[in-house]
């Protein structure tokens, strides 16, 4: 069990050495391959130590320290990893879901000049993930947390030629910077009362309850800008400028996990922390809507599934911050399938039109490419939540589980959780029905509509000139076999991934996980519940669909005007423009004002200053070189003269 | 001993040294610079052989023969460089001679 979790740890990081090591001398596609081999070899790995826990009495899992690592006073913190039901659930869905995306990278950044350096870093992202999830003590995971945080700005950046993908990726990285310096103080203060940093240590101590909500608040804020949530949020839409595969593992399926992951492993400062626990349930239930909202005026098709990601996280969030740590775990296992999925479709999309990525473009591509038409509609059923299909079992477990808690504030999160469910049908559908729709029986006879007010005008399931013009197949099919193999695998995880547990009748998953996150008595909800709440999420997931299908397929309903809704979600609701104010701008007044007024009047003058100094002393001291042969030997004799008379004084 | 006492040796050597330094100071023709060199140095052999002569130790007289050898080599260098400059037509100014001027 603690070899395969070596080995899951280890593989992806020797596949980064080794690409690093061998250059250029290796063709790009080896490279490619060293990265996937490198994830599957992982996948195994976490398959073994998978098997090993499950074979133990209790499931309880086992820690392995290498060294110490670090060592002061009373403080340690080793090299540390732990393998428990929690963390073997992640270590799966990351190597396995990651070694598919990396196979699909393959073939998506074949061609690119600077392929390597991709499956170096995207190799070095899956080990910096597996760190984080198999990290036994706080500091291996803060060691984890830091360098996904690089590898991401890394892969934002990659095509760094392009100055939006660079901004795009500072602003990840600054914005997730802030959520680690909160994550240090949380760590500063435990350490300060409990000299450790060890789980064991850590979960079973009870400080005041001012230490224990700050602290709990530090995590919750580290938590928030990794998961992209209220009011950290804004990083995610613009980390859609990396490469599709890049969003699909690190903005989807992974990294942007890590902050439930968080939650649940480091539960138990949570539960004692109550408040904080619920503010992360209602920061959940907030983000989830006004995600859902603007992601219905989106025009990328990357930045919709994009905000649904973020929706979708809320979604967890509001499942751990209630206690239901399980149903939020197991809807980051299902998002993980279906949100890599909803990606890698539209990757195949964008692929296939050479780079375009604007779904009012796209229109009639469901005719041309029925493959990634019906992937992708697996993908958004699972999104919804309609049964059978893997989001319906996971997603009402968290909303009954807002219900079950009887306050006043898990019956608004139950709202809120039926309200996203009827955004989610929305948002997906109308990209659904525009994007891959085959269009209305009055739409296929080609007359416009006029005063229909939505964005294209002309209706029907044709081809648009654009995609007429700009598609081409892969010889038969819609893309490589490379891309095409691990779309085909996550329709099928879509579908049938949730079966792994049915909350009122059979919950195997809950039952895995009980050792390590167990669910709050609390937010256990009852049968009853359970099934009125699912009943309600697919009538709310089926409204949205009809509605969308009412909008954008039939052109039955127009959308309405309403000009200061549209603006206000076009905008984002202004959040960007309030940290552009709030934050950039004061800070880059103050850097031009430093520069002004200290940098270059004085550090920069004053190395200027001496390096004059330094050359007009020089120049004083060049005279000394006369170049006369009768000044040197007027020196010698002098010297020796003195010489002496030093001597006969001292005697 | 019969003869002068050894003062006025070690006197007369030291008025010989003052006035090889003072010409190697003052004079500007390179070949009288390397004469008052010489007699510099003839100087301080005159008075090494007659303390030694005082002191009845023997190794004043060694010394004296060593510090022989060595001016002569000197001297060999020394007017190879007259030489040169001579044959390159340089003059023998050593206040001329300054391109090592900083």
């Amino acid at each position: 069990m603690t070899a395969g979790s070596w080995l899951c740890l280890l593989a992806p990081l020797g596949g980064t050495i080794l690409i690093l090591l061998c250059g250029t001398r290796i063709p790009r596609v080896a490279a490619a391959w060293i990265a996937a081999t490198s994830v599957f070899v992982a996948f195994g790995g976490a398959i073994w130590a998978f098997l090993g826990v499950r074979s133990t009495t209790g499931h309880v899992g086992e820690l392995t320290t290498a060294w110490t690592w670090l060592q002061s006073g009373n403080f340690h913190a080793g090299l540390q990893l732990l393998v428990d039901p929690l963390s073997t659930v992640m270590m799966l869905i990351v190597s396995g879901v990651g070694g598919l995306i990396v196979l699909y990278s393959i073939g998506y950044m074949d061609g690119d000049d600077e392929e390597r350096r991709y499956f170096a870093y995207i190799a070095f992202f899956v080990f910096s993930m597996l760190l984080l999830v198999e990290g036994g003590n706080l500091l291996m995971l803060l060691a984890g947390w830091g360098l996904v945080g690089l590898s991401s700005y890394l892969l934002i950046g990659f095509w760094h030629d392009r100055p939006s993908a660079v901004r795009a990726a500072k602003k990840a990285f600054v914005m997730n910077a802030f959520g680690d310096a909160t994550m240090a103080l949380a760590f500063f203060i435990l350490i300060a009362h409990t000299s450790s940093l060890s789980f064991a240590t850590d979960f079973n101590v009870h400080l005041s309850s001012t230490a224990t909500n700050l602290i709990a608040l530090g995590l919750l804020g580290g938590a928030a800008a990794k998961s992209a949530q209220i009011p950290l949020q804004t990083w995610l839409p613009d980390a859609m400028e990396g490469p599709t595969p890049v969003s699909a593992l690190i903005h989807a399926a992974t990294m942007v996990t890590a902050g439930v992951y968080l939650i649940a492993r480091t539960h138990p400062i949570f539960e004692q922390a109550r408040t904080v626990e619920l503010i992360a349930a209602g920061t959940g239930a907030l983000t989830l809507l006004v995600a859902g909202l603007v992601a219905l005026v989106q025009t990328d098709i990357k930045r919709v599934i994009a905000y649904s990601t973020m929706s979708q996280i809320g979604y967890m969030f509001l499942g751990a911050g209630v206690g239901a740590y399980s149903a939020g775990m197991f809807h980051l296992v299902t998002h993980a399938f279906f949100k890599a999925l909803l990606f890698m479709t539209a990757g195949l999309a964008i692929h296939a039109l050479a780079g375009e990525q604007d779904i009012r473009k796209m229109r009639g591509l469901g005719r041309v490419m029925p493959f990634t038409k019906w992937c992708f509609l697996a993908g958004a059923l699972a999104l919804v939540g309609v049964p059978p299909f893997s989001g319906f079992f996971s997603k009402d477990s968290i909303v009954a589980s807002a219900a079950a808690l009887g306050t006043w504030y898990g019956w608004i999160f139950w709202v809120c959780g039926i309200a996203g469910a009827l955004l989610t049908g929305l948002y997906t559908f109308r990209l659904w029905f525009l994007v891959f729709g085959a269009g209305s029986a009055a739409g296929k006879a080609g007359d416009a509509r006029p005063g229909t007010g939505s964005p294209t005008a002309i209706p029907g399931g044709e081809p648009s000139p654009f995609v007429r013009e700009h598609y081409h197949r892969h010889g038969r099919f819609e893309g490589p076999l490379t891309m095409l193999v691990p779309v085909g695998v996550l329709a099928v995880l879509a579908t049938v991934g949730g079966w792994l547990q049915w909350a009122p009748k059979w919950h195997p998953f809950t039952n895995w996980l009980a050792p390590a996150a167990q669910t709050l008595a609390a937010a256990e909800p009852t049968s009853t519940q359970e099934y009125y709440t699912s009943a309600a999420t697919v009538i709310a997931g089926l409204a949205g669909i009809g509605l969308a299908w009412a909008i954008y397929s039939e052109r039955k309903l127009a959308i309405p005007a309403a000009p200061f809704w549209r603006r206000l979600l076009e905008h984002k609701f202004y959040f960007d423009e309030l940290y552009d104010a709030l934050f950039y701008r004061p800070g880059v007044s103050i850097a031009n004002g430093l520069r002004r007024e200290f940098e270059e009047p004085v550090v920069l003058q004053t190395s200027a200053d001496i390096g004059e100094v330094t050359m007009e002393t020089g120049s004083l001291v060049r005279r000394i070189q006369t170049g006369l042969l009768r000044t040197y030997v007027l020196f010698l004799a002098g010297g020796a003269a003195a010489v002496v008379l030093a001597f006969l004084i001292a005697k | 001993m019969a003869g002068p006492d050894v003062a006025w040796y070690v006197a007369t050597a030291a008025v010989l040294f003052g006035i090889g330094a003072l010409g190697v100071l003052i004079r500007r023709n390179t070949l009288v610079v390397l004469l008052s060199l010489e007699l510099m140095l003839n100087a301080g052999n005159l008075a090494l052989i007659a303390l030694s002569r005082h002191w009845h130790n023997g190794a004043g007289q060694i010394f004296a023969l060593a510090v022989m050898a060595v001016a002569a080599s000197e001297v060999c260098v020394g007017l190879g460089l007259v030489v040169a400059l001579n044959r390159r037509n340089l003059s023998l100014d050593v206040d001329t001679l300054s391109e090592l001027k900083g």
